[in-house]
């Protein structure tokens, strides 16, 4: 009832607001595809860019053209599911597929989620640890900042939380800068595929496409259309804000590959993670770099980790019909805020836990998303084109072919990952 | 079939014994409080969609399958009207509004009945857990509730009936959701008193109030013993009240007979004197015998009175005065002296006198006899009544053979359970006995666990010895959960004479530092008599690691007699059996740790 109440009130809103100049309009619906692209360049996600960069150069840079096509036709989809029946995503599995398999893929997606939080506050804790603090200190201080913003209570304080820290992702294009690169050559290098034969190339552009579009940020961009309150009328509105936020995430990694292709790879570097990056920088670039490299790192590993709990318990209490969402308090949803909190800490424990194989689990987390993804892509194509569920707003065709591209490339990618896996490569 | 997670799939057989399909989907018709399935969707051969009417073709549905009454090629396909709604497309696992929860919930699955012959209608939707489990695999279900059965909770089904949805999706808002509770009144009590046994809780009594007040009792009537008093409690006193003094005196005896003295006292003055007077005095007679199975509702007559009389009294009669079947005469003080049938009556001349009529040699019970002799004498001599009579042969009430019935059914019912726990052959007793067992000899299964893991890594020569001794710290430590749990009970809501924590903490240390300090004295006796190093050094290990384990098992169970308390107070109940868990787990894990911190720390191996 509370949510059905809500929503309408929110619709009053935007109602109200219509006659403001469309430029405001724009504005307002800015923040979910944004912060959903920005989540998305997580620790894990850095790292690949970065161990890319300083491998192969500018070689990969082509892949960010394909990897903002990706994004953009999976953003856009669940903005318009979630703007067109005010549902998640969850919600729209478990209503067309019914309890099986909607009961597996959540259990992929729980276990994926929680693996993938693993590599974040260990990005926070490595990235503080190039300011000198020890991650005994900053994961603690780390894990209530994260559940206190999360159990804090409003969606909309929450967003615009994020939404600052994530504008410390102009580090990266400042660091880019700094290293001064050829800009022609990138130009050439960005629209010019080029294909190095080797397994690592191949297995680290599967890697870094399967960075981008992670199972969670399907989920994300859609509750955060449906947390938001935006109605059919501001759909025109929310597609500018996936499309730019799709472009804006890309581009973010588009300055890392550059920043580490620039000074890293003449020098012959190989790092493993981001702040090996960053540590490799600073004789090259100086400690400015370091810093903000690292404190790139440590934003995008906070911001990831904030988003990842509340993605997770939406996603399982909506799927399971408990209440959800960052407004209700304990009594009404306690579910959600357990499953939350326990994402939450178990995030901090097991990087605090000494001698754990963290790469292991990121290994077996990265397996299970790329299994993941394409079926929820499937699951998405059968929603999207359901006319009962969409309405008059089903795929166009055009947009349907661009779908099944997607979930071509993905599927020939994850199947890939697992020849490359199988035969130990890479 | 009671959910339709469960039809969904089910093979669709015509009058043929013909295979033509298999269920879709099943359509209601809204606009009443338990909808009638109306329609049945099939998918036949090469997943073409067909619709017929329920009604009209369905035979009967079991487990295995839909039989239909006529041939595949007798069917006429139909349509789904306006009014109506498929249960998977439009409810099954989609959100509504429970109304009177106000929030928004899922639905789980749907729950089904049967009502009358071979009607179907709606209960309820489920938005619980179990749903979600018997989705997923009915095994599922049952295996969670054996396992919360053990925890001595039940999971019960939160069902929200029809008229309580509000349904979220646009599509449907057109439904017409108003509900005429007409259609329930129509159906026959013991229909409806089936249907309310298989709802919620917290429903019944609102479905009750929905009724009128005479279909009201007689449902009550039908209800199962173990659900009126619950009805009752959650039911409008005066309503209750009127209910009750409705109903047949007997009915409302054992009624108010399960309810607490106050409750029950309260209904009664609520009630008109009449009524109140006919049950009181059934009230006192004990359950399961002669009396408590009586009614006081019975025709009797002086037997000076004519045919002619006996008919005016008959048609004078209240409406409401229960049927009966026979008329009892009584002599001038009142002793019972003669029975005469309704037959009798209506052939035999309006002057004639009852007592050349009646029958006088009569079968009778005293009030204190067993229900179950008493059935049987019913039984034995064909009889429809048997009058019930005090010492004095004054005419106390009569055993009709309905309740007769019920209490040979019932009796029957007993006979079988005590049969089946002696010889466990079903497989649910035998599962049954099996937990019965494991609940009451934990520490048995505990300590065959921890050997099993010890033998299967390969520690169980390191470990033997202190496998050995293990029965004695799991057996006190279960033993203290129910010192700590009679006292919860004992001292429940009552802190003046209960011991302090302070004196029950002190206590327990001593007599935990004893009962350890004794039993490590033995070991180092059983040390000082054997004389083997490996011997002496396993001895030492099991004497202090057990000793300490035990002193501190002792003084734990003060924590639990507090918290037990804190629960009993609060009218819950103890947890005695999580508390035991508990205990014996930590007893397991603290006399482990210490015996490996012992020897690899203290170098206690020498």
């Amino acid at each position: 009832m509370a949510q059905t109440t809500e929503t309408i009130d929110q619709n009053q809103n935007q109602n109200a607001s219509s006659n403001k100049p469309k430029w405001l309009l724009v504005l307002g619906a800015m923040g979910p595809g944004i912060l959903t692209a920005m989540a998305g360049n997580d620790a894990g996600g850095i790292s690949t860019y970065s161990s890319a960069g300083a491998l192969f150069g500018y070689k990969t840079l082509w892949m960010i053209l394909v990897m903002t096509f990706l994004l953009i036709v999976a953003q856009e989809s669940a903005c318009r599911m979630g703007v067109v029946t005010g549902k998640g995503f969850a919600s729209l599995i478990r209503e067309k597929f019914g309890v099986r398999l909607t009961a597996f893929a959540m259990l992929a997606l729980v276990i994926s989620n929680v693996a993938i939080n693993f590599s974040n506050f260990a990005g926070i804790a490595s990235g503080m640890e190039l300011f000198g603090v020890p991650k005994y200190i900053s994961l603690p201080f780390a894990g209530i900042a994260v559940w206190l913003l999360i159990m804090s209570g409003s969606y909309r304080r929450v967003e615009k939380i994020l939404l600052a820290v994530s504008s410390v992702f102009i580090t990266y294009v400042i660091a880019a800068f700094l290293a001064g690169p050829d800009w022609g050559q990138v130009a050439k290098s960005t629209f010019i595929p080029q294909v190095v034969p080797s397994a690592s190339f191949i297995s680290l552009t599967i890697a870094a496409i399967g960075a981008t579009i992670a199972p969670w940020m399907i989920f994300l961009a859609q509750n955060n259309v449906v947390d938001k309150g935006a109605g059919v009328e501001s759909l025109p509105y929310q597609r500018i804000d996936a499309v730019t936020g799709s472009v804006l995430g890309c581009l973010i990694a588009w300055f890392i590959i550059i920043t580490t292709g620039t000074i890293l790879h003449p020098q012959g570097i190989v790092i493993a993670e981001a702040a090996d990056a960053a540590r490799a920088l600073a004789p090259i670039a100086g400690p400015f770099a370091e810093k903000l490299f690292a404190a790139g790192l440590v934003a995008a590993s906070f911001l990831a980790a904030c988003v990842l709990p509340g993605v997770t318990s939406s996603a399982v209490c909506e799927a399971f019909g408990w209440e959800r969402g960052e407004n209700r308090t304990w009594e009404e949803a306690p579910t959600y805020k357990t499953i939350s909190t326990i994402v939450i800490i178990s995030g901090v424990v097991v990087v605090l836990t000494p001698n754990i194989n963290l790469f292991q689990m990121m290994v077996t987390a990265q397996v299970i998303a790329g299994v993941l993804l394409p079926v929820l892509l499937f699951f998405l194509i059968f929603i999207i084109n359901d006319k009962r569920i969409m309405g008059k707003f089903t795929n166009g065709r055009v947009w349907n072919v661009l779908t099944w591209l997607t979930i071509i490339i993905v599927t020939i990618l994850t199947i890939a990952m697992f020849v490359l896996e199988f035969l130990n490569i890479g | 079939m009671n959910y339709l997670s469960e039809m969904i799939g089910l093979p669709v057989y015509d009058a043929t014994g013909e295979k033509i399909g298999e269920v879709n989907d099943i359509g209601i018709a809204t606009g009443e409080i338990f909808p009638r399935v109306t329609s049945l969707a099939f998918r036949g051969p090469s997943r073409t969609p067909f619709m017929i009417s329920w009604r009209k073709y369905v035979d009967n549905i079991t487990d295995k399958g839909v039989y239909l009454q006529v041939a595949a090629e007798d069917i006429r396909f139909s349509y789904l009207q306006p009014s109506e709604l498929l249960l998977a497309r439009d409810l099954l696992d989609k959100q509504i509004v429970d109304t009177q929860g106000l929030k928004v919930v899922r639905v789980n699955d749907l729950k089904l009945s049967q009502s009358g012959k071979d009607q179907l209608r709606l209960l309820g939707a489920e938005t619980g857990i179990r749903g979600i489990l018997r989705q997923l695999w009915p095994p599922l279900e049952k295996f969670a509730l054996k396992v919360s059965s053990l925890f001595g909770k039940k999971l019960d089904e939160r069902l929200i009936a029809w008229n309580y949805m509000d349904l979220l999706d646009r599509d449907l808002s057109q439904v017409k959701l108003s509900i005429t509770h007409k259609r329930l009144d129509e159906l026959h009590p013991a229909d409806v008193a089936d249907i309310i046994e298989q709802l919620d809780p917290r429903l019944r009594a609102n479905v009750f109030a929905s009724l009128d007040a005479e279909v009201a009792s007689a449902t009550m009537s039908e209800l199962e013993d173990e659900y009126q008093a619950d009805v009752i409690d959650d039911m409008d006193e005066s309503f209750a009240s009127s209910m009750i003094a409705g109903m047949d005196p007997d009915d409302a005896a054992d009624l108010l007979n399960e309810l607490s003295y106050d409750k029950a006292e309260k209904l009664l003055h609520l009630m008109g004197v009449h009524e109140q007077k006919s049950i009181r005095k059934l009230l006192g007679f004990k359950d399961e015998t002669a009396g408590g199975i009586m009614t006081s509702e019975f025709v009797a007559l002086d037997e000076e009175s004519t045919v002619s009389d006996t008919v005016d009294y008959i048609r004078a009669l209240d409406e409401e005065h229960p049927s009966f079947h026979y008329v009892y005469t009584l002599d001038r003080d009142g002793i019972l002296s003669g029975v005469l049938s309704l037959r009798t009556l209506v052939l035999a001349q309006p002057d004639e006198l009852l007592k050349d009529l009646a029958y006088t040699d009569l079968i009778t019970a005293n009030p204190e006899e067993d229900q179950e002799e008493v059935a049987i004498s019913i039984m034995k001599y064909d009889l429809l009544a048997l009058p019930v009579v005090d010492e004095n042969y004054r005419l106390l009430g009569i055993v009709t053979v309905d309740d007769a019935l019920d209490v040979l059914q019932e009796e029957h019912e007993e006979d079988l359970q005590l049969a089946g726990d002696n010889r466990a052959v079903e497989g649910d007793k035998l599962i049954s006995n099996i937990m019965w067992f494991v609940r009451r000899q934990l520490w048995f299964f505990i300590w065959l666990i921890l050997g099993v893991i010890a033998f299967g890594t390969g520690a169980i020569a390191d470990y033997a010895f202190l496998l050995a001794a293990l029965p004695i710290v799991l057996i006190i430590a279960d033993d203290m959960t129910s010192y700590a749990s009679n006292y919860a009970i004992e001292y429940a809501g009552n802190d003046e004479d209960a011991p302090s924590p302070l004196s029950l903490t002190v206590q327990n240390l001593l007599i935990g530092l004893s009962v350890g300090g004794f039993l490590g004295l033995l070991a180092f006796v059983a040390i000082s008599l054997f004389n083997d190093p490996l011997l002496s050094h396993n001895f030492k290990l099991i004497a202090v690691a057990g000793g300490i384990t035990i002193a501190l098992t002792i003084f734990a169970s003060g924590i639990y007699m507090y918290l037990m308390k804190a629960r009993t107070d609060k009218g819950k109940d103890p947890g005695t059996y999580l508390t035991s868990v508990v205990s014996m787990l930590m007893a397991s894990v603290i006399y482990f740790g210490l015996a490996y911190a012992l020897t690899h720390f203290f170098g206690l191996v020498g």
